[in-house]
């Protein structure tokens, strides 16, 4: 199997050199046709602000992939990049990176759940540019199954693993539905829209966004389709609110322990989620002693997302079983290509032999005699040709047999000495 | 027939201890083993003890209410029967373990002690004692299911408040969720149990010629149906949220434990039957 692989990524350079090499979608156009033209016969480009990776079968019996790399860095020269900060693939190791790749467990976010749609996104990229074929076609489904699987089938993908999300995390712990729960987004920045990106997926009824500077309350606002509330009337509306997270870049508190006590008087003892992830915070802390109110901070959700990280770790195993399978699944289909030309030519040597002799008495006798000679004589050569034809591609699929494969492909060219006939059937068209 | 009472009688607690480690197992462990089949286990144990229920029923021809560890069983059944509804109804799956441990409990208790060999007075083998008694056992049971949904939830509130992330928070279901299903349990057991009050007020003035109605048990039972009553109205009228749902529960599960022992001990009333 000539497949190859080189990567750059988390565990090989430095982040600097995965951004500065970070190609995009227009740069992966531009270098799929010089690795066309000089190294492989079909494959693919992986660039995430992580990993550039390219995978495919090589044009030549070389297993030189320091060409590549070379066209690569001058292709997008980067500051410091090395040819030591790829590592190399091939075969079996390419087939279990990939899977590896696509998992997510090879991941710097253990299970990040995005890689599988970039894995996809590359593909497509190599589709339109006419650089895929139907071996590398069979290498991504296999890597896409192995994907869908370890979401499936394991917990690889399961928790919160950044803050905004264990923020959510903890409000889903609290409330049961909901769809009838407000959320107040204290600070439009980049923290505060992923909170509440977050809670509009989990279906939050209401949002609004209070900010100091209104005009970016209202740009976010407008993108989630949410209320606004004016900062200087905040600590008046916070008992309409069930959710309340905070992640504003303010040098104090800007919520007291009695503005959350006023709040909770007024809901009458509804409970209330506050989640404090600015820093320095936001809200005082003292609030968790407040009855029915839920107070996390950074510090509490980091715990919460610690664990999520440990549990996925747990399940690398498994999802290593579920590698372990499709790779005996794709590795048993690659050793059947080995075998098919020969079964190929078996199948095409007796199918020219009953041609031949129908052709012989073709004129002496009717045409519906001939017909039904025709017909049994076609299921008399598959009934011949099938148990071999079976035995031969069982050893191939089991891709424990190789010898074995390769000495009864060879028997059978020899017993009807196809491959000369083959050769002056080729010398005759 | 008395040997089929007896198998039953030792697999009993055995099948509720396999149901509840089913259930411990799945709330423990995060595999998938038995997710589903839990469900399954329970189930086979209802069955079996709706069927030694009733072959007891028609051996010694009276309804399973005769003494204190015939009471048990019933009552581990009816604790059974009401979680398996629930589960039903709400397909909430992760907090069988904490109910089923009471069953087994009242059935492991029931198993040891259980005889036949007493004489019955006439009164306890009517059916509409049988209907009395056995609608008080499920509205108690379903005080005693909504005191242990009482009780996670006051355990996950706690947790969340201390930022412990652990098992409980991970595998109990959300605190509106416990609430919930405190406060349904809560209104199953005030109606099942207005059903024996009211089956009481018509029956036991027929059957017994002693009644009064200041009888110690009497008045304490309306007394817990006051205030059971009262819990539900709160919620409705006064929108009492979590907490203070599930502490009124818990004090009132708590309040009909000590009327039942309180009366049973204390004082001599014609609704003493044991």
């Amino acid at each position: 199997m000539n497949i190859t692989g080189i990567s750059l990524n988390h565990k090989t350079a430095p982040i600097e050199v995965r951004e500065a090499l970070h190609l995009n979608r227009e740069e992966i156009a531009d270098f799929i046709p010089r690795l066309r033209e000089a190294f492989l016969e079909e494959g693919f480009v992986i660039s995430t602000c992580n990993r550039t990776e390219i995978f495919g079968f090589l044009k030549n019996d070389s297993i030189d992939l320091n060409p590549i790399i070379s066209a690569l860095i001058n292709f997008k020269p980067v500051e410091g990049i090395k040819p030591e900060h790829f590592k190399k693939y091939f075969s079996c190791g390419a087939l279990r990176h990939i899977y590896n790749v696509a998992s997510g467990i090879d991941s710097l976010v253990i299970g990040d759940s995005q890689i599988l749609g970039q894995v996809k996104e590359s593909f497509e990229l190599a589709e339109e540019m006419n650089f895929t074929g139907s071996l590398i076609k069979k290498f991504f489904d296999s890597a896409i199954r192995v994907g869908k699987r370890a979401i499936r089938e394991t917990g690889i993908g399961e928790g919160a693993v950044s803050i905004s999300y264990a923020a959510v995390q903890v409000v889903d712990k609290i409330f049961a539905n909901l769809s009838k729960k407000s959320a107040l987004i204290i600070g439009a920045g980049e923290t505060g829209e992923l909170a509440a990106i977050h809670l509009k997926d989990k279906g939050v009824g209401k949002i609004a966004i209070a900010n100091r500077t209104i005009e970016r309350a209202e740009k976010l606002a407008e993108k989630l389709h949410s209320e606004i509330v004016p900062f200087q009337f905040l600590k008046e509306q916070l008992h309409n609110f069930d959710i309340i997270i905070s992640a504003t870049s303010a040098p104090n508190t800007i919520i007291s322990r009695q503005d959350i006590a006023a709040a909770v008087k007024k809901r009458k003892g509804s409970p209330l989620c506050i989640v404090d992830i600015a820093m320095p915070r936001d809200i005082d802390p003292e609030v968790k002693n407040i009855d029915n109110v839920f107070y996390n901070d950074i510090d509490s959700l980091k715990i919460i997302v610690d664990q999520n990280m440990q549990r996925r770790v747990n399940q690398i195993p498994e999802v290593e079983k579920i590698i372990m399978e499709e790779m005996v699944s794709f590795i048993g289909w690659y050793n059947t290509l080995e075998v098919i030309p020969t079964i190929k030519s078996v199948r095409d040597f007796f199918e020219s032999i009953r041609t031949d002799e129908l052709e012989k008495i073709k004129h002496k006798i009717s045409d519906e005699d001939y017909a039904k000679l025709d017909d049994m004589t076609r299921r008399m050569i598959g009934r011949i040709l099938h148990n071999p034809t079976i035995k031969l591609r069982s050893l191939a699929e089991s891709g424990t047999n190789y010898q074995d494969t390769a000495n009864y492909s060879l028997i059978l060219k020899e017993l009807f000495d196809i491959d000369n006939k083959n050769k002056d059937n080729n010398s005759k068209d | 027939m008395i040997n089929t009472i007896n198998i039953l009688n030792l697999l009993l607690p055995l099948l509720y201890t396999a149901t509840f480690a089913a259930y411990a197992w799945d709330f423990l462990k995060e595999k998938l083993l038995f997710q589903n089949s839990k469900r399954i286990f329970l189930l086979t144990t209802i069955i079996i003890h709706i069927f030694y229920l009733f072959i007891r029923t028609f051996e010694f021809n009276h309804p399973p209410i005769t003494s204190k560890f015939e009471i048990f069983s019933v009552l581990a059944f009816s604790i059974a029967l009401s979680y398996f509804i629930l589960e039903l109804l709400t397909d909430i799956r992760g907090t069988g373990a904490f109910i089923i441990l009471i069953a087994i409990f009242f059935q492991v208790v029931s198993s040891l002690f259980i005889s036949h060999s007493y004489s019955v007075p006439e009164v306890l083998r009517n059916r509409m004692l049988g209907l009395h008694v056995i609608s008080a056992l499920l509205g108690y049971s379903g005080f005693a299911i909504s005191a242990v949904y009482g009780l996670l939830f006051l355990k996950l509130y706690k947790n969340i408040k201390t930022n412990k992330f652990g098992l409980f928070f991970n595998r109990l279901p959300n605190l509106e969720i416990l609430e919930q299903l405190s406060y349904y349990a809560f209104v199953i057991g005030f109606i099942l149990l207005t059903v024996a009050i009211i089956i009481g007020f018509i029956w036991l003035p027929q059957a017994f010629p002693n009644f009064r109605y200041t009888d110690p048990k009497l008045v304490s039972t309306f007394f817990i149906w006051v205030l059971y009553g009262i819990g539900i109205l709160s919620k409705i009228l006064a929108n009492w949220y979590g907490k203070k749902v599930v502490i009124f529960s818990i004090t009132g599960f708590g309040l009909v434990i000590l009327s039942l022992v309180l009366t049973s001990i204390l004082s001599h009333s014609f609704h003493s039957f044991y």
